[in-house]
């Protein structure tokens, strides 16, 4: 269960598996009988009954129940009144005992079965002085309704250690509870004078060991009437149905371990009842009174303090369910307000960062980060970028866990010191391991003073045995490195976050999906409609051209000089329209062609391409401005088609220009190529830059400069194939400047 | 003497320049016109109207590629897998500039290919070149027989 390294933790797991609920004896404040169900023969009996019957223990075993009491007593009738769910203690009458007996006022009689016998308890049915001796109902009923006033929970705990005071005449009575790892705080007090007071201080949880924190959880109530008490043993000590010692669990008398007793009594204490707080099943903490004296507490005293508790314990349940409630719809709706705003961005990390402070308080922290593959914001109070870098590394390194938390970096992050420099607490989900999607949130370290009642170190005897400590003197302790623990409800909130966030993410997939489905479709409906256009459409234009030309050829001298004009205006226009079609099919299957990539020399592509266009600018006056050109990697054809545009574009804007400038150079970045061709040509207007490289885009009027306003566009449709970028500059008259990138590196994809 | 070329075109306009085509390149060969794929099947098998032809191969065969009934490809198609028609050469006509087709027709064997230009000067230039190289200057393979210049039917 633990490890036991050092004495101290040993002798601590030594108390724990101390037997306390098998003790073989009781407090001597009443007598126990063991009796068989089936004959009602008594089958143990503490070894103080004498001090009731004047008789011996010996000489009561084996006789029959009813032998030992008055004969008005019914024991088999009365048992029927035991409640059949019920494991505890339940007081079935006041019995006298038989005639021979010293002289005494009846007694208590409480029974209860268990471990196969029916376990009989007797005690004095008289009150001690200084207790309240009217009756408890409406004192109950009184303490029901104060409860429901109370507005916090030290509020409840003060009424309840207030009233149980009241009807105990405890001199201090106080409320504890317990904190994740056991150790107990002292939230509400009621002290007589003279009783030193423990209110805000804590107590350890190695004073209360494992096994006595289980018997409290079950069995909620514990009386110690006197701790100086000689325990009396059971005869036999092992129970004859058994063979074992009777398991004394939910017995009133059960003797307590001699350590509790030193504990009590260095505490200054010599009579206790602890009454436990359970809330969903779990000890929640305890009512503990004490007594500088011995002090007696008869049953009906006990019963209304137990029933005082269990109504604390389900007002407590009520509060804290409901405050639960409240951080749960909390969390949900900070989740949605993330959801939607996630969905309006179709991006996770886009719709995070729109809403930081609903990020933050949905984990109730100061800072977070969103890591993605490709970038990590951080928001609020974290650490730098590196360190939570870092720290997503380590928690890659992790395995397989969607989600870790800690609210102490230090202790849990070894292997980090200087994150916990920075952050006391840290909540992490992946929303994907694979692709290093993270969500971090942090929370800063608070050191808090612990005021200990007493230095929480027990003395270790010779023998190895924990000796309960001396001392319940403040003892003030800083602890460092701890931030606010992280609430189970937020972190199941983190994992209902992360499915919504999968959820969408799965979404956006499914969608891309299918938009790759419709491009498909669109794309082979462009090809069918390309296919159809370059059969259909050539063919007419191919006869008008045909039939236009053998017209003017055989007829062309009977024509009217306006007539022969009107022929050539045909025959321009089906030209006109046949390099149209032939250009936009060039356009379509340039977007639909595989690349093939290789190194092309840009320079030995310039010199060709101004041989092809000399015929173009025969005559004219240029000026070439040509630097040397790096060699790129692209498909050469379709590099060539665009540089082959965008040269014959400055040659034909620059017609007019004497001389006109031609230049064409290449800069080098770190990741890409920029090559560019700059003219003095008539330029453009910048307004329209925009639309250069759009298809059928013109700036100019036919007449002015030819063209079917397809070469930029082509131009573009190239360079971005290439995963490349295409811009223009230029003033209206001024010349205009055409560039182009192309990566160093092309992706292997 | 010389074999004839063999035109299968449904096209009327086609057609008429593709002839007036030939015609300038003044080639000597008969030019046979046949105006659908099974015609022209039917032609280079002997079957059917045509089982009754003289013997012997086209020079030439100029296909186009899109032709009602069964289409050029097709056409291509069972003339390569035909022992006696596969030696014939054969060019494929189109508008298509698709490179599906193209790719297609290379496969099935075809020995010229040729996108029907929209200038009528360059369609005049393009098919008197492909006639001169296939009909006359190609040498006939051996066995074929020479035929008689004469009239599609």
């Amino acid at each position: 269960m633990t490890t036991d390294h050092n004495p101290l933790d040993q002798a601590i797991e030594r108390c724990a598996q101390e037997p306390i609920q098998i003790p073989g004896s009781i407090q001597p404040q009443g007598f126990l009988l063991t009796v068989d169900d089936s004959t009602l023969r008594v089958l143990q009996a503490s070894e103080n009954v004498d001090r009731w019957f004047g008789l011996p223990a010996s000489e009561i075993l084996g006789q029959s129940f009813a032998e030992l009491v008055s004969a008005d007593f019914d024991l088999r009738g009365q048992l029927d009144y035991l409640p059949e769910a019920d494991v505890f203690p339940f007081h079935i009458g006041d019995v006298r005992l038989r005639q021979g007996a010293p002289d005494q006022p009846p007694l208590r009689v409480l029974a209860h079965r268990h471990d196969q016998v029916l376990i009989l308890e007797f005690e004095p049915s008289q009150k001690a002085d200084g207790v309240y001796k009217g009756d408890y109902y409406p004192l109950v009923r009184a303490f029901v309704s104060s409860l429901h006033q109370a507005t916090s929970i030290e509020e409840l705990l003060l009424h309840s250690v207030r009233q149980i005071k009241r009807i105990t005449g405890f001199g201090r009575v106080k409320a504890y509870r317990f904190d994740s790892e056991g150790n107990g705080t002292v939230l509400a007090e009621s002290v007589d004078p003279g009783y030193p007071s423990y209110l805000g201080l804590s107590f350890p949880a190695s004073d209360i060991p494992r096994q006595a924190r289980e018997l409290y959880r079950i069995n909620r109530i514990r009386l110690i009437e006197d701790a100086n008490y000689q325990p009396s043993p059971l005869l036999p000590a092992l129970n004859p149905l058994t063979g074992k010692p009777l398991d004394m669990s939910f017995a009133a008398l059960r003797s307590v371990s001699p350590v509790h007793l030193q504990y009590m009594r260095n505490m200054g204490t010599l009579a206790s009842m602890s009454l436990s707080i359970v809330v969903d099943g779990q000890l929640w903490g305890l009512v503990s009174c004490h007594h500088e004296r011995p002090r007696q507490v008869d049953v009906q005293t006990r019963t209304a303090c137990e029933l005082l508790a269990s109504v604390l314990s389900l007002q407590l349940e009520s509060r804290e369910s409901h405050e639960r409630t409240r951080t749960l719809l909390d969390l949900r709706e900070r989740i949605v307000r993330m959801l939607a705003a996630m969905a309006d961005h179709d991006s996770v990390s886009l719709g995070l960062l729109e809403q930081p402070e609903v990020l933050l308080a949905f984990a109730g922290a100061n800072g977070a980060a969103i890591i993605s593959a490709e970038r990590c914001d951080l928001i609020g109070e974290t650490p730098t970028a590196a360190q939570v870098n870092a720290l997503v590394h380590w928690l890659g390194r992790r395995g397989d866990e969607v989600i870790f938390h800690t609210d102490n970096v230090g202790r849990d992050i070894e292997e980090l010191p200087e994150l916990a420099s920075r952050v006391g607490g840290i909540l992490a989900v992946a929303i994907s391991q694979l692709h290093s999607h993270y969500l971090v949130w942090f929370r800063p370290e608070q050191a808090r003073l612990v005021n200990w009642a007493g230095q929480p170190e027990k003395a270790i005897s010779p023998q190895g045995h924990l000796s309960p400590r001396h001392s319940f003197d403040r003892w003030q302790e800083e602890v460092r490195g701890f931030s606010a623990p992280w609430d189970s409800l937020v972190i199941d909130g983190v994992l209902e976050l992360r499915m919504a966030v999968l959820g969408i993410v799965l979404r956006k997939a499914e969608e891309l999906a299918q938009l790759t489905g419709e491009l498909k479709r669109s794309n082979k409906e462009l090809e069918a409609f390309s296919y159809s256009v370059s059969h259909d459409l050539r063919a007419p234009l191919r006869h008008i051209a045909g039939y236009t030309e053998l017209l003017n050829e055989i007829e062309g001298e009977h024509l009217s000089e306006r007539g022969r004009r009107f022929l050539s205006h045909i025959d321009e226009a089906a030209r006109f329209a046949g390099s149209l079609v032939d250009n936009l099919l060039n356009f379509s299957q340039m977007g639909r062609s595989a690349l093939r990539l290789a190194d092309v020399d840009l320079n030995t592509l310039v010199h060709a391409i101004r041989q092809e266009l000399e015929p173009d600018y025969q005559g004219r006056d240029i000026v070439w401005a040509i630097a040397p050109l790096p060699v790129v990697i692209g498909d050469p054809a379709f590099i060539n088609m665009a540089l082959h545009n965008l040269v014959a574009n400055a040659i034909k804007y620059t017609r007019g220009r004497a001389p006109a400038r031609i230049e064409i150079g290449a800069m080098q970045h770190e990741q890409e190529t920029e090559v560019y061709v700059r003219d003095n040509g008539v330029g453009f207007d910048m307004a329209y830059a925009n639309k250069l490289f759009g298809v059928f885009q013109r700036l100019h009027r036919m007449e002015e400069f030819e063209g079917t306003g397809i070469g930029l566009a082509s131009v573009r449709r190239i360079i971005e194939r290439h995963d490349g970028r295409v811009w223009a500059e230029g003033q209206v008259g001024q010349g205009a400047s055409f560039h182009f990138t192309l990566p160093r590196h092309q992706p292997h994809s | 003497m010389l074999k004839p070329i063999l035109l299968v075109e449904d096209n009327p306009r086609d057609l008429e320049l593709t002839l007036l085509a030939l015609e300038r390149s003044q080639l000597a060969n008969e030019v046979i016109v046949l105006r659908d794929g099974a015609e022209a099947l039917d032609y280079l098998l002997r079957r059917n109207s045509y089982a009754g032809r003289d013997d012997g191969n086209p020079a030439v065969l100029l296909l186009d590629l899109k032709l009602p009934k069964v289409d050029g490809l097709e056409v291509l198609k069972q003339v390569r897998d035909t022992a006696e028609l596969r030696s014939i050469p054969t060019v494929m006509l189109t508008s298509s500039r698709e490179e599906p087709d193209l790719l297609r027709a290379y496969e099935l064997g075809v020995n010229a290919y040729v996108v029907k230009p929209v200038e009528f000067k360059e369609f005049v230039a393009a098919i008197s070149d492909l006639g001169v190289f296939w009909a006359v200057l190609n040498e006939p393979p051996p066995g074929s027989l020479r035929l008689n210049r004469r009239g599609s039917n």
